[in-house]
């Protein structure tokens, strides 16, 4: 049996309280390169790393003596030469002495060093992790935050835009209706605010005047420009002006606006109409603007076309106006590209032909039904503006 | 309050005698290690065990990683037991790194004790060389630090297996293996790095309290030369040299431990020795 003991394969020693080396197999004194006589009554410290000699007496010797037994605990003891052997150790007290059964764990050690450095690079990923989780949670507070704000002002601004919108439409002129002449108009902003302005005035007993613009662009700056013209238009066309003084006044009104300021130049194109009752007789100036129609009571349509470039386009240019007769009974429309556009390709001339005996206020509501089956096609949007004057 | 103390340290308090005497475990283990020692002294005196904050059944929630990063943390543990049950004079028993844990706790409160018994005591365990040799180097204790993570990882399984061979009580049974020197592995780590790379030299002389200096013989964690440095600096201490040998002497050679105590409180008591002349044979 003892033949079998020293060769088994695993390490074998007993030791006593004292941590004396009592008895230890053969393959174990060939592990550690020993003799058995260099070993025997020997302290356990001899073949322990000094590492082990505190953890032996910390952690090994109080649990067999109290516990009276160890499990698979982890040292390391020291070969002859000094050289290091990782080994796990089981234990057992017996009658006042400790048997010891020793298994050598190199490879298992390479791994479980590995495992350990991994967990600590695991761990220390994670603590970045966290880190960067935190940052962004962070982040996402402040973007939160911003946000609120954002949409605070959005509430704020679209007020005072609905505010805006109001005072803008403030200035449209109501309908007319008398035994004279009929006016019916449209006006609808792309956005809040319209880049599109008219006015019909009654100027004396048999004349009128009719206007309507475009600035270019839409919304806010646009609409901002559509209040200055207002104010200048109504001031001329309600004093009697020409056709040919009215448009002079408002182009230089604009190269006024933007002198010196490049960068806030915007163009306008407009058409007015002196319309005299008495005479039957329009005078009118079209600077870039579509052409206003004329038709006949009997559905003959002439187009009122452009006789000049926009106002603010160029300096020191001219605005000679136009004449045309009409007959009692008969219709002019004029409208802004917001409505042409989108009633291409029938186009406004076959709408207006299809209804010259609907009266005006009936015709409008027709068109406003045709732009808004037109508006389902498409996601342009545009301002849109009209005034339908029937003459009687 | 001082039941809240008295819970948090898991205090055991046995024995007849009026003296209170204390015994604080060492490094690793819990209050179980006194076991056999401290029931020699139950029926001469009130003896008292109880456990640091994160070790055997204390409140391990209690623990507190920048209180308990030095070993000030630990005295303040014995101070508020000693509060709680409103010691004076009590003989306070440490093993290992409680004897300077003991001797910390008496400097701030020196009325609360009567004698400090050291076991095995180191006032440093690293070598500061030319003057002190402690027996260590960084890389050693590094290298206990080390061996500690990976038993942790083993011992699960030791105590997997005891569960099984236990028939009677398996709850209870477990709970006792668990806690006896398996503590949390943060924990332990924190009170290894506070003990082992604790520099105590310079309090040696301020103690006031007459201590009692247990020499193991073949100590490989507090050599003999280490006790007689503590000897020489602590002013009324007696060194007494033991013929176990080891660092748990209260375990593997319980009767000699009892019986210096023993011999030096009641000599203490008589006035038969004085304190000045310890035998450093």
């Amino acid at each position: 049996m003892e033949k079998y003991w020293n060769h088994a394969p695993c390490g074998f020693l007993t030791l006593s309280y004292d941590g004396n080396l009592l008895s230890i197999n053969q393959k174990l004194l060939d592990i550690l390169d020993y003799n058995e006589s260099e070993l025997v009554n020997q302290h356990i410290d001899t073949v322990l790393a000094r590492s082990t000699r505190l953890f032996f007496q910390f952690y090994f010797l109080p649990l067999i003596l109290e516990k009276k037994q160890v499990e698979e605990m982890y040292i390391t003891l020291l070969t002859k030469s000094g050289k290091e052997l990782p080994i796990l150790i089981n234990a057992s007290l017996q009658e006042q002495t400790i048997f010891c059964v020793i298994v050598p764990m190199t490879r298992r050690t390479e791994y479980e060093n590995q495992v350990l450095t991994a967990k600590k690079e695991a761990e220390a990923s994670k603590a970045k992790l966290e880190e960067a989780l935190h940052t962004i949670e962070h982040k996402q507070k402040e973007l939160a935050a911003v946000n609120r704000q954002n949409e605070a002002f959005k509430i704020e601004t679209q007020k005072e835009l609905q505010l805006a919108k109001k005072i803008q439409e403030t200035l449209l002129t109501k309908p007319v209706q008398n035994k004279n002449i009929q006016i019916e108009s449209y006006y609808k902003a792309s956005k809040e605010l319209s880049g599109d302005i008219y006015g019909f005035y009654r100027i004396n007993q048999y004349q009128y005047g009719i206007i309507i613009m475009d600035v270019m662009g839409h919304g806010i700056s646009s609409s901002m420009i559509t209040m200055s013209l207002h104010s200048r238009f109504q001031k001329l066309i309600t004093k009697g002006k020409t056709p040919q003084e009215i448009m002079q006044e408002l182009d230089g009104h604009l190269h006024h606006l933007f002198h010196n300021h490049e960068e806030a130049w915007h163009y306008c194109t407009a058409i007015y109409l002196l319309i005299d009752t008495k005479q039957q007789r329009v005078e009118y100036v079209n600077a870039g603007h579509p052409p206003a129609i004329y038709q006949s009571p009997e559905g003959k349509q002439q187009e009122l076309a452009t006789t000049m470039l926009p106002i603010g386009s160029f300096h020191n240019i001219n605005f000679p106006s136009e004449i045309l007769e009409y007959e009692k009974g008969g219709r002019f429309f004029l409208y802004t590209d917001g409505v042409s556009e989108p009633l291409e390709p029938t186009g406004l001339l076959n709408l207006l032909h299809e209804n010259v005996n609907t009266p005006p206020f009936e015709f409008k509501k027709r068109i406003i039904h045709d732009l808004s089956k037109a508006s389902l096609h498409t996601d342009k949007q545009d301002d849109k503006c009209f005034i339908i004057v029937d003459l009687k | 309050m001082n039941q809240h103390i008295l819970t948090r340290h898991n205090v055991k308090k046995k024995g007849n005698g009026k003296q209170l005497i204390i015994f604080a475990p060492g490094f690793g283990c819990d209050q179980s290690v006194w076991n056999t020692v401290s029931k020699a002294f139950e029926s001469d005196y009130k003896v008292v065990l109880f456990d640091y904050v994160g070790m055997g059944n204390s409140d391990a929630s209690a623990f507190n990683r920048e209180k308990y990063s030095t070993l000030d943390g630990y005295a303040q543990d014995v101070l508020d037991v000693c509060t709680a049950l409103d010691v004076k004079g009590a003989i306070f028993v440490g093993h290992s790194v409680s004897s300077m844990i003991g001797m910390l706790a008496s400097l701030r409160q020196p009325t609360y004790f009567s004698q400090l018994i050291m076991i095995g005591p180191s006032p440093c365990y690293l070598d500061d060389p030319p003057e002190y040799f402690g027996g260590f180097q960084k890389e050693d204790l590094i290298g206990l630090l080390d061996m500690m993570e990976k038993n942790f990882i083993g011992w699960a399984n030791v105590f997997a297996s005891t569960l099984v061979n236990s028939t009677a009580q398996p709850e209870v049974m477990q709970e006792l293996e668990d806690r006896f020197c398996s503590t949390d592995p943060v924990i332990a780590r924190q009170f290894a790095e506070a003990c082992f790379f604790a520099d105590n030299r310079q309090d040696l002389p301020h103690v006031t309290v007459p201590s009692l200096i247990l020499q193991c013989s073949h100590d490989s964690i507090a050599p003999a030369s280490v006790g007689r440095y503590i000897h020489q600096h602590i002013p009324q201490s007696t060194f007494k040299q033991m013929e176990a040998t080891g660092h748990c002497p209260h375990m593997s050679h319980p009767d000699e431990t009892v019986r210096l105590i023993h011999d030096y409180l009641v000599n203490k008591e008589t006035g038969a020795i004085s304190t000045d002349t310890g035998d450093i044979s």
